[in-house]
Order: structure tokens, then C-alpha cells, then sequence
């Protein structure tokens, strides 16, 4: 990477249709100002994230994954989101055992009518992926 | 003590009453001492089962023949199969019974108790007696003996056994329809012992380790093939779809996501790794069958134990314990840990 | 050229190797394994459950880079092993057998370009086996012998305090006169003790094949023989046995995708193996080799009579580590000697 382009991590989101996507998208009619580092992609349901994408996102070069779903108590199909806690609770904690930054992964319950939250939780992550620099343990395209 | 003729007796009688239609066991192989896995259907081949410290393999991995087709399919009539398993090959039993892969009247279970020792590492063994490639082994109260050219050798068991048996939390088959072998208490480490040393290690030098094991894996696939568990029809490493039909449409064989590469690149092997780990969690019962069989030594135990001991603290789950249980990841609690999530 | 160095001057003689990159069997994570050489190598290794095969044949060689816009016409970039001078210490006599066999199945017909590359900068330096490094050798039963020069550029015999150099090519020779002063005069009692070792590591007992030389009659007899499927009863299908082999060539080519916008990414070839269910698989979904018998008579019969009938040699040199690493105990000279047996 070049001394001309500051390093902006790359982070590929796994929104949940019925919440985080709508909340994602009050967050854009609201005006509210968020940074653009997050590739957004809409899933049914936080239930249904593999841990194969979130695995698969880190080999294709993402700095920061981010899960977010309904509030625990509000899913959609009921439970999907208790399913994704505890899957994504072990994908977590294998990726800190391999010796991976845990801050590289997150997860966040945003509701539709969250759309200030979402922009905070973007830009948390944001911040917290800046000072670890390009994600390159997982990366299949490291130099 | 395990009386081997009673072992053999009751393999040969319940052939001969059509009880089942196979016995799945160990007999003697040509690979050096080793015992090797073996199918019989006929009450005198029942002379032939053995057990001793080489029986090392888990033979629930045959229950689960060639991807998915339950072993009575290709064996006699429908009969059910009988089993020899130790306690952690009846652990995979039983997991293979929660995830429906059989009825438990299709399977027969002989247990077999590992008593107060365990299996041979035959990695250790070349450390323990080094230059000795013994013709025999057997077992001796806390002893294993060897038949070498020179006589009798003697060595621990505790010196010479595989770690998995060292770290053992249940070495009596608890699921079993007959079981030889008394309930012994054992005196080794305590589960998850390598696990916990490991986990103390700073982040840095965990990513190390695990870069420098994964970048030497060949991708042979064995920990899969050996492994009970693994049983899919088609895995997310193979290069192409094995459950392709003639009516399978071009597109859609075009359209099979390549999650992970054939090669056997850092960020491949890696990938697959996880894969596994995560693929295996609450459902692996730690035979260890994955780490005895890596050619090149890989410690895969860690990996998969990490998720057996997260699953057993984060969830109060331990794969293999009962039928009954739904899969860990089929399930959850209300009081699951969520303090991670924002 | 015949010469001896003391053990303790291995190390400087690979120092004086000027422009040569230098590989020799390390205890790694506890296996054995090829490494560069380090400080002080001892050749004290039994035989590495790798073959040193992957130098010249690496498990994944990028053949070359593609790049497209879309609307434009792909771009292709040449990928080539940059050329290297590699020698490699402690090869056993039937990992050097392997050597010509490989040479012949990269040059036959076609030459390999990327396999040649490679090769044409290696030297192997062989370690004659005084004693059995396993009890799963049968070099001598298929040809070979555990102090064969087959394939190797120069033989080291074990002497206890020092080596007995033997060049066995030109590179050998020029390896060894890169050695200058190192190197002392072998006496007649160094040469007698020479024979004398290699005569007694001959005659010592070894496992084999009953008659390598009619075994590819005797398979081809027994190809549709029901033993195949009861011998393969406990294979799990893995490729350990393949991936081990010294000889084993079989791979696979893949596109691997890196990117989308612009479409770009590498064709790649990797190690493949006939034990694998979908090495066969046809795009129907029809699989010819569909059962484990199936393809364990695919193996055994490549090794001890197709590559016989191709190349005039039995493909397998003995090392045993299909035998010795099989999970299950599956061993190639019981089968062979099984359906020999049978027919």
C-alpha cells in the first residue's frame, strides 16, 4: 500500500433483513453520517450466517467481519438469532485461540429503528480495526 | 482385565444366533504390531479378534461406510452390526445415534474398557524405546509389554500412551449392550490439560504455532477420512460437487461456491482447518483419531478440544454423553453468553 | 571419485557449496522432514514420512496469472520456477530410485517444463542405509537396494566417525570437488570396510514382494479378483499413501479465482490422488472407480504393472511409507502378494 493512501480497514457486513438492513438503511435516510468502509450484505437472517462466511471473507482479504441481527427476543423466525449466538460465540472464540485478533469479528443486535445505533457500531468498529492494520493471518493474497 | 476369549466368545455367539449380521473389531495385521480393523460375518472368524494397546483405531468410522450408506446396507440383510468400541469410539456412537445416522437397534455395541491405561502412541514409543520395533504388544495392569527380539519390554503405560488417553474423561463405554473390562479410576491428567498450558501462551505466539503447523499440512485429508463425524456428502474442500447427478444442470455445478482451494497454501489449509474444528464442535468426542493419523504431526486435538471445552463451559453441553441431546448447534439456551455482542 | 570426510566437517562441506541452496533432514515438530540445512546437520534420520519428491514436483505449482476487463481480451502472464541450485543431503536409496522414475513420467511424451526447471538445478547427496531405517523396507525386493546409487549425484556410507564420499554423476563430482581440502584419501581399509558394510546391510533380512518380476502378469490376471474389495475393507479413502509416495505423480488443475472486478487468479496445479472418491468422477456424476477395491487395485496395479508396462520398471522402490503411515494398516506388499498368490 502506497504512503499516499491512508490504510482504511475493509469490512464485509452480514446484515439481517428484517433488522439490521432496515436499521443500516434509516441510517442512510437519516442523514446520519457514518463512515463507508462496510460492504453490507443482506442476509434472512443472523441464523443463517455460516461461520464458513465469516471464514471465507477474512481469506478474501476482509479486515473486520460484523454479524448484526435482531434483538434477542425480536427475530423474525423467532430464534434465529439465539442460533447465530451461540454459533458465532465458538467462531469467535476459535479465532482468538488461533492467535487472530478477536476484535476482527463482531456482532451487534441493531433493530429497524436503530439507525443511530448502526452508524455507532460501524463506526466503532472502524476505529478499533484502524490501529491493527491489514488483516493478512487469514488473507490469502498476502504478499 | 479384559478376558479376550470371552470377548471372542461373545463376538462368535451372537454371529451364530443372527443377533447380527457383522462384527466390526481388530485382528492382527501385517503392518508391523499393529492391529488392523476388520469385519466378520462367520462365528469362527471370531478366533481371529483381538485387543491390546494397537487397537487405536475408532471403528465407528465403518458404521458410517463410504459416505453416508449405514454399514447393514452393504453388510447382511439388514441385521444390525455389532461394534467393539472402546469408551471414546461408544462416545462417537452415540453422537452418530443423536444425528439419527442409525436406529440404536441397528448397532450392537461391545465395549471394551480401557481399564487404568489407553492405547499405544507409536510416536512415543520411538522415543521411549528407540531403535526397538517390538512384534507384539499387550496389555499389564499399568504396564504395556512388548515382544522384541531381545524378550520382554516393559514400559509404562503412562509413558507411551496417546495423549488423548492421558487426558481420557470417560474410558469405561458408557452406551455399550455388553462390556468387558471393569470401571477403573484413573490417575493421568486432568481433560483439557494440554488445552489450558496452550491457551496461556500470548496471541503472537499462538498465531506462530498454528501457521507453522497448518503451513506444513498436505491436505491428505486423512484427519477427515478417519474422522466418524465427517461424514457429508459433499465438503466444502473437495473441488467438485461428489453428489452430482446426470440430472445435475450445468449451471448448477457452474454455480458450487469454491469456499477453499485444493492447494495447500497457508490461508487453504487454514481455512479448512477451522472449517473442520467448527464443523466438529459438540459433536467430536475426542478419539484423537485425526491427530494419530496426520503424516506430518499436526496437533489437531488442540483445536478441537478448544471447542468441546467451550462448548461444555460457554453451554453446559458434552458430545457423546446422550442420545437424547440435540445438537449443540441445533440448540440453545436463553442464558447463552452474549456479553460479546454490542 | 571416492573420497572421505569426517562427520564432523559435513557441515563446512555444505558451507563451501558456493552458490548451492542445501536441504538435509530435520526433527521438526517432532517429524522428520527436508529442511534447509542448519548449522550442523547429522544425517542420523530414519527415513522422513515426506519423500524428497516435492522439490522438483511441489504439491502446488502456479502454472500462470490471468487477468480480464471485462470486454477486453484475458491477459496471461507467464509463471516460471525461478531457476535455483538446490542439493539435497541424506536421500535414502529408494527415495533416489524415485528420481529417474519421475524423470521419465515429466519427459515422456511431453516435457514438463516446470518439473524440469526445477529439476535441472538438483543434486541429490544419498545416505547408503547400513541398517534398516523401518521394518517396512522392501527395496530389495522390487530391484532396489538399500545402498543403490540409482538417482543419486553422490553416496555417503556411514563409517562411524566419518563418510565415505562416493560421486556417482558429474554433479556429484563437482559437489565433491567443491570440497577441496575437506575431503581426505580413502586407504584400502576404508574401501574394504566400505564393501564389507555394504555387504552386510545386503544381506540383512527385509520383508517383499514374492516375484516383483511376475507381478504384472499376475495382476492383470487377478484384476477382476473379489480380493481387491476384501483387502480395501478397512480403507478410509484418505491420501496418505499417495501423497507419501516417492513415485506417486497424479494431480490436479484448478483456475483458483482471486478476484471478480476484474476477473483475475492463477491456474494452478496441485497434487491429486486415485485414492481420493472424486479423482474419477465424471461431470455426469458416474464414477468408474466408485469403490475403495476398486481404487486400491488402481494403485497397486500402477506401481507394480502399469507403469511396468509403460516404462520396462517397476514404479515402486520399497520405502514402505504407504505401508508404515496407513491409518489402518493397509500394506501394498501383502496385497500384491495376495493377488499374486490367487491366480
Amino acid at each position: 500500500m502506497s504512503e499516499q493512501t491512508p490504510y482504511e480497514p475493509r469490512i464485509v457486513a452480514f446484515l439481517c433483513k428484517w433488522c439490521s438492513s432496515a436499521g443500516s438503511d434509516l441510517a442512510g435516510v437519516s442523514r446520519i453520517q457514518y463512515p463507508a468502509n462496510a460492504t453490507p450484505i443482506t442476509v434472512a437472517c443472523s441464523g443463517g450466517v455460516s461461520p464458513q462466511y465469516i471464514l471465507s471473507a477474512l481469506r478474501k482479504g476482509a479486515d473486520g467481519v460484523l454479524v448484526s441481527g435482531c434483538h434477542i427476543g425480536d427475530c423474525h423466525y423467532m430464534e434465529g438469532n439465539m442460533h447465530a449466538r451461540r454459533k458465532l460465540y465458538l467462531v469467535k472464540e476459535l479465532l482468538e485461540f488461533a492467535g487472530v485478533e478477536p476484535e476482527r469479528f463482531r456482532m451487534s443486535w441493531v433493530s429497524a429503528a436503530e439507525g443511530a445505533k448502526f452508524a455507532q457500531v460501524v463506526r466503532d468498529f472502524v476505529e478499533d480495526l484502524r490501529p491493527l492494520g491489514p488483516q493478512d493471518k487469514l488473507n490469502a493474497e498476502r504478499p | 482385565m479384559i478376558d479376550l476369549n470371552a470377548l471372542r466368545t461373545q463376538a462368535a455367539d451372537i454371529l451364530e444366533t443372527g443377533e447380527v449380521g457383522a462384527v466390526i473389531g481388530w485382528r492382527r495385521g501385517s503392518r508391523g504390531m499393529a492391529a488392523e480393523p476388520v469385519a466378520i460375518v462367520a462365528p469362527e472368524e471370531a478366533a481371529s479378534l483381538v485387543w491390546d494397546p494397537t487397537c487405536f483405531h475408532n471403528l465407528a468410522l465403518y458404521l458410517v461406510e463410504e459416505r453416508k450408506k449405514p454399514a447393514q446396507r452393504q453388510v447382511h440383510g439388514g441385521k444390525p452390526i455389532a461394534i467393539v468400541a472402546k469408551g471414546c469410539d461408544a462416545r462417537a456412537v452415540t453422537v452418530l445415534l443423536q444425528e439419527n445416522h442409525f436406529g440404536r437397534d441397528d448397532v450392537y455395541v461391545i465395549g471394551v474398557s480401557c481399564e487404568g491405561t489407553g492405547v499405544l502412541d507409536e510416536r512415543k514409543l520411538a522415543q521411549v524405546l528407540p531403535g526397538v520395533e517390538p512384534d507384539g504388544a499387550a496389555f499389564d495392569g499399568d504396564n504395556f509389554v512388548f515382544a522384541t527380539s531381545e524378550g520382554e519390554r516393559r514400559v509404562p503405560a503412562r509413558e507411551a500412551m496417546m495423549d488423548r488417553c492421558l487426558e481420557c474423561r470417560n474410558a469405561h463405554p458408557k452406551l455399550n449392550n455388553v462390556v468387558f473390562g471393569e470401571e477403573t479410576p484413573r490417575d493421568f491428567d486432568a481433560p483439557f490439560a494440554a488445552l489450558k498450558r496452550f491457551e496461556q501462551r500470548p496471541a503472537a505466539e499462538r498465531w506462530q504455532f498454528w501457521q507453522r503447523q497448518f503451513e506444513r499440512c498436505i491436505r491428505c485429508f486423512a484427519c477427515r477420512s478417519v474422522c466418524p463425524m465427517c461424514y457429508c456428502d459433499e465438503c466444502v474442500v473437495d473441488s467438485i460437487n461428489l453428489v452430482v447427478t446426470p440430472e445435475t444442470t450445468a449451471a448448477e455445478k457452474a454455480d458450487r461456491v469454491r469456499w477453499i482451494e485444493r492447494s495447500a497454501s497457508r490461508a487453504d489449509n487454514i481455512g479448512y482447518h477451522m472449517t473442520r474444528a467448527l464443523h466438529l464442535a459438540g459433536r467430536c468426542v475426542d478419539c484423537g483419531e485425526c491427530e494419530r493419523v496426520c503424516p506430518v504431526n499436526i496437533p489437531l486435538r488442540l483445536l478441537n478440544n478448544k471447542m468441546e471445552r467451550e462448548a461444555r463451559e460457554a453451554f453446559g453441553y458434552e458430545p457423546g454423553a446422550s442420545i437424547d441431546l440435540p445438537a449443540l448447534v441445533a440448540s440453545f439456551r436463553d442464558d447463552d453468553p452474549g456479553q460479546f455482542i454490542r | 571419485m571416492e573420497a572421505l570426510l569426517d562427520k564432523n566437517r559435513l557441515k563446512d562441506w555444505i558451507a563451501a557449496l558456493d552458490g548451492w541452496e542445501a536441504y538435509a533432514p530435520a526433527r521438526q515438530d517432532g517429524i522428520w522432514s527436508y529442511q534447509p540445512a542448519g548449522d550442523n546437520p547429522e544425517l542420523n534420520h530414519p527415513n522422513t514420512p515426506q519423500p524428497p519428491k516435492g522439490f522438483a514436483f511441489p504439491q502446488r505449482e502456479i502454472f500462470f496469472k490471468f487477468e480480464q476487463v471485462k470486454g477486453e481480451a484475458p491477459r496471461l502472464t507467464a509463471v516460471s520456477p525461478a531457476p535455483t541450485f538446490r542439493v539435497v543431503f541424506g536421500v535414502r536409496p529408494c527415495d533416489g530410485r524415485a528420481v529417474p522414475r519421475m524423470d521419465r513420467v515429466f519427459s515422456d511424451h511431453v516435457d514438463d517444463g516446470y518439473y524440469q526447471a526445477r529439476r535441472d538445478g538438483l543434486a541429490y547427496v544419498g545416505l547408503a542405509c547400513n541398517t534398516p531405517p523401518s521394518r517396512h523396507c522392501f527395496c530389495q525386493s522390487v530391484g532396489g537396494s538399500p545402498v543403490s546409487t540409482d538417482g543419486l549425484d553422490v553416496l555417503l556410507t556411514d563409517l562411524g566417525e566419518r563418510y565415505f564420499v562416493a560421486a556417482v554423476t558429474d554433479t556429484g563430482k563437482a559437489l565433491m570437488q567443491a570440497a577441496g581440502a575437506l575431503l581426505a584419501k580413502p586407504g584400502a581399509a576404508e574401501r574394504k570396510e566400505v564393501a564389507r558394510l555394504h555387504a552386510a546391510a545386503v544381506a540383512q533380512p527385509q520383508r517383499g514382494v514374492n516375484d516383483a518380476a511376475a507381478a504384472p502378469a499376475k495382476l492383470k490376471a487377478g484384476f477382476d479378483s473379489p480380493l481387491w474389495e476384501e483387502l480395501a475393507r478397512a480403507c478410509i479413502g484418505c491420501g496418505i499413501c499417495t501423497f507419501l509416495c516417492p513415485t506417486c505423480h497424479c494431480f490436479d488443475i484448478n483456475d483458483e479465482v482471486t478476484g471478480t472486478v476484474p476477473l483475475k487468479g492463477s491456474r494452478v496445479r496441485t497434487w491429486d490422488s486415485c485414492q481420493f472418491p472424486d479423482f474419477t468422477m465424471h461431470s455426469s456424476g458416474h464414477n468408474p472407480r466408485d469403490t475403495l477395491g476398486s481404487r486400491l487395485r488402481q494403485r497397486v496395479s500402477h506401481k507394480f504393472r502399469y507403469f511396468h508396462e509403460n516404462f520396462g520398471m517397476h514404479q515402486c522402490t520399497g520405502c514402505g511409507r504407504c505401508v508404515s503411515e496407513c491409518p489402518v494398516g493397509i500394506d501394498i506388499v501383502r496385497v500384491v502378494n495376495e493377488i499374486a498368490g490367487s491366480v
